[in-house]
């Protein structure tokens, strides 16, 4: 079932990123540098030198949703790699050992010269390490720092009491590791970094992730729900991956005024709305029609995902200090997703803020803590199911998954 | 008299059981020298500078896991995902089988540590019931910068304050590192003894050797007899395997693979030791944290290239003559090495992957690489 989406915001996103892409392969093939980054770790970085980049987890996501990461999990494993491991990365590492890369989608993957992730897990650095060993490419890999204490309310810490939220340790390493990283890009690619230019693309993410929290307020408020996932998270996350343009933040506002439109005119993602879902985990990038196959039979739309809501929550970061702003940005931002208490007080919060009555939760084999999040959720009364697959890896997804999800909701969620 | 090796055996098979091993002198009891009572810390993970411990004057030993229990509690709290071994260590602790600990420390050595160290944290904030111990991590980082040495000394700083704190003394730095490192040059002298032709020790001997769970100053002492009883060891002269890839925190792999005629050698996991003879030195802190920054190359927290010379080195200094590599389920780290340890190598090599916590399948290496023994 493919999934379909019914806001001009995701479409014009869309029709952005192919624009974009193309633009970006121009640039490289006119010799521009290019960086592939992970998704977490600084990008504004690279927007403020105005170096070209394209996010790990963004391709895998076109990779998987074209039904290709079978193809490129297979390179990985031609060269002794493990094809079973951080799938999300090892997918990506793939198009490099492609022999036939403008095969590709969308003409494949740049060759990049540098490359940017965090050393979290164990496998992570090692991945971008062996991709960093091929000729003309750096890796360029920051720590993943952790913390013994932290206040667990960091959603309202974060816009402006961050330091008190992540502590004074992670965020002296992770800035000075960025201002090394300014050096070194200026070093190797010759451009320049302009601390004003540094202060409006900080400016532009912040706004842009405003606008995205009251889209996710007007959601969280509005029943039936005006539009459901499969509209929201292209809406939000090509943009993401453009914050600190104007571009994301005008589109931003679009998305939220295009929202607030449907909303006074009583539309819809599902009319006869009997469930309001909640789905935990990645992006399920090679079945989005997964997440409108409730809707029809069983009146269940999901409502939420994490990645408005990250939006809204976990990017918003004001202070004098740019540069330390943008490590308190990214210093803990996956335990904002993954780490309890941060992640599973702030599920909950979410949950009642939507009216959720029922969360589909994705668990992959990555360790992420998922035990503490069903827990948190089904104590404040919000009944879980789990999926026990790979978001990339489509060979993970079971064919039993779609009917035992129905007869949860069946026999739990509106019993 | 039981022989040195004996006794180190004998106290690695009582390693992490409810009473941990003590010193004859003042075993039995936890009581310090004004009658306090000694607090009994356990610890996760190859990054903790077990010499602060040391200085605290608190008594303390490595937890690990068992493969012969079950780990139904550790599975539903970490999940399916993360290393068995981390998920035994969380069974037993909540099961309670390391006794009454005041407080459990953890290292950032892998990922599954710091899920280890979440879920337990967790657990003392929403579970309460479950009586867990204080718990706290030492956040090790390995990143070759100096940006990451200026973190690690931070940490290492705040972690000797919280030993302070616990036991309400100052730290005895300079003596627990110069014994700790005396351990270091003994253990250093002892793998010779493995690394000989034939070997004079097993590597399920070495494992025992290695760590047997005492305090520093009797493992010394032990290892000290040992080395003098040497000319008595016996000789093995299996087919000589170097172990590479994930942590061995009990004997079975190595009874699996030295039962079909091979002896282990060398490794470069944590309960073996990558690099044993590197001593701190002089330095305090500062020398501390310099230390553990650049302990390694673990499968956890290195580059492939840097295991893979590594291994070539090791290989070469132990004389091995096949290398396996042993990657667990939730374990994956040492799968990614493979190719460049291979490549890297002179003598044969074999992946055992995916494999079961406290077991080996050598279905690939007796295909390969069959003992002639």
């Amino acid at each position: 079932m493919r999934s379909v989406k019914s806001l001009a915001t995701a479409a014009e996103a869309g029709r952005h990123q192919r624009e974009w892409f193309a633009d970006l392969r121009r640039r490289v093939a006119a010799d521009e540098p290019f960086a592939l980054l992970n998704a977490d770790v600084p990008h504004e970085i690279f927007r403020t030198m105005d170096i070209p980049y394209a996010v790990s987890q963004w391709w895998a996501s076109l990779v998987a949703a074209k039904q290709r990461s079978g193809h490129y999990l297979e390179l990985v494993r031609q060269r002794g790699y493990p094809d079973y491991s951080e799938q999300y990365n090892a997918v990506t590492l793939g198009s490099a050992f492609d022999p036939e890369p403008e095969a590709g989608p969308w003409g494949g993957l740049p060759k990049p010269d540098i490359i940017v992730g965090e050393a979290s897990g164990d496998v992570t650095r090692k991945v971008f390490d062996i991709w960093g060993h091929e000729p003309g490419v750096t890796f360029y890999p920051l720590e993943s720092a952790a913390e013994n204490e932290v206040p667990v309310n960091w959603w309202e810490l974060m816009p402006h009491r961050w330091e008190q939220a992540v502590g004074p340790a992670r965020l002296d390493l992770l800035t000075a590791e960025l201002e090394n990283l300014v050096r070194f890009l200026e070093t190797t690619t010759g451009r320049r970094f302009s601390e004003s230019r540094f202060r409006e693309v900080m400016a532009l993410v912040n706004e842009q992730e405003e606008w995205n929290r009251k889209t996710r307020d007007l959601i969280a408020r509005t029943r039936p729900a005006p539009l459901g996932v499969v509209d929201s998270i292209p809406s939000v996350m090509l943009p993401q991956w453009h914050r600190g343009t104007e571009w994301a933040r005008d589109i931003a506002k679009r998305f939220y005024e295009e929202v607030r439109e449907r909303v006074d005119t009583g539309q819809a993602a599902c009319p006869d709305e009997r469930a309001r879902l909640m789905w935990i985990g990645r992006g399920l990038w090679y079945d989005m029609g997964f997440y409108q196959r409730f809707q029809d039979e069983y009146g269940a739309v999901f409502v939420w995902s994490m990645y408005l809501a990250i939006a809204a929550d976990g990017y918003i970061r004001y202070g004098d200090d740019p540069m330390r702003a943008l490590a308190a940005r990214f210093a803990a931002f996956t335990d904002q997703l993954y780490t309890p208490p941060w992640s599973s007080e702030w599920y909950v919060k979410e949950a009642r803020l939507h009216g959720i009555d029922g969360v589909v939760h994705l668990v992959s084999d990555d360790p992420r803590g998922s035990y503490f999040t069903a827990r948190a959720l089904e104590a404040a009364g919000f009944p879980v199911i789990e999926i026990h697959a790979d978001n990339v890896d489509a060979r993970t997804f079971g064919d039993e998954v779609v009917e035992r999800v129905g007869r949860w909701l069946e026999n739990v969620v509106l019993a | 008299m039981p022989t040195a090796l004996a006794a180190l055996e004998e106290a690695y098979a009582r390693r992490g059981a409810a009473r941990p091993p003590a010193s004859p002198a003042s075993s039995a009891s936890s009581e310090g020298p004004a009658g306090a009572r000694t607090p009994v810390v356990g610890y996760v993970g190859a990054d903790l500078p077990v010499e602060l411990l040391t200085a605290a004057g608190v008594r303390a030993f490595r937890l690990t896991g068992d493969p012969e229990s079950g780990s139904a509690l550790g599975d539903r709290y970490l999940g399916l995902g993360v290393d068995p071994m981390a998920r035994s260590v969380l069974t037993r602790l909540l099961d309670g089988a390391f006794g009454d600990l005041d407080h459990v420390v953890v290292s950032h050595d892998c990922e599954a540590s710091l899920r280890l160290f979440y879920a337990l944290r967790e657990l003392r904030r929403v579970e309460p019931g479950t009586r867990l111990p204080e718990v706290y991590l030492v956040d090790i980082l390995h990143l070759p910068h100096r940006t990451t040495a200026r973190y690690n000394r931070r940490r290492i700083g705040e972690f000797a304050a919280r030993l302070e704190a616990w036991t309400g003394r100052p730290l005895d730095l300079a003596g627990a590192v110069a014994a700790h490192d005396e351990r270091r040059r003994l253990l250093a002298a002892v793998a010779e003894l493995r690394r000989a032709v034939p070997a004079r020790l097993t590597g399920r001997q070495f494992l025992a050797v290695a760590d047997p769970g005492l305090p520093v100053d009797e493992h010394i002492a032990l290892l000290e007899r040992l080395l003098a009883e040497a000319g008595r060891l016996e000789e093995h002269t299996g087919r000589r395997v170097f172990l590479s890839g994930s942590d061995h925190d009990t004997p079975h792999v190595y009874e699996a693979v030295e039962s079909e005629g091979y002896v282990i050698v060398g490794e470069d996991h944590s309960f073996g030791g990558p690099q044993p003879d590197r001593p701190v030195g002089a330095g305090g802190l500062d020398a501390l944290a310099e230390h553990y920054h650049h302990s390694g190359p673990t499968a956890h927290r290195a580059t492939a290239g840097e295991r893979a010379a590594h291994a070539a080195r090791a290989v070469r200094h132990c004389r091995a003559e096949v290398f396996v590599a042993y990657s667990r389920i939730g374990d994956e780290a040492p799968a990614w090495d493979f190719p460049a340890q291979r490549a890297a190598l002179d003598v044969p090599a074999v992946l055992l992957e995916r494999q079961e916590y406290g077991r080996a399948d050598l279905t690939a290496l007796r295909k390969e690489h069959p003992c002639a023994v």
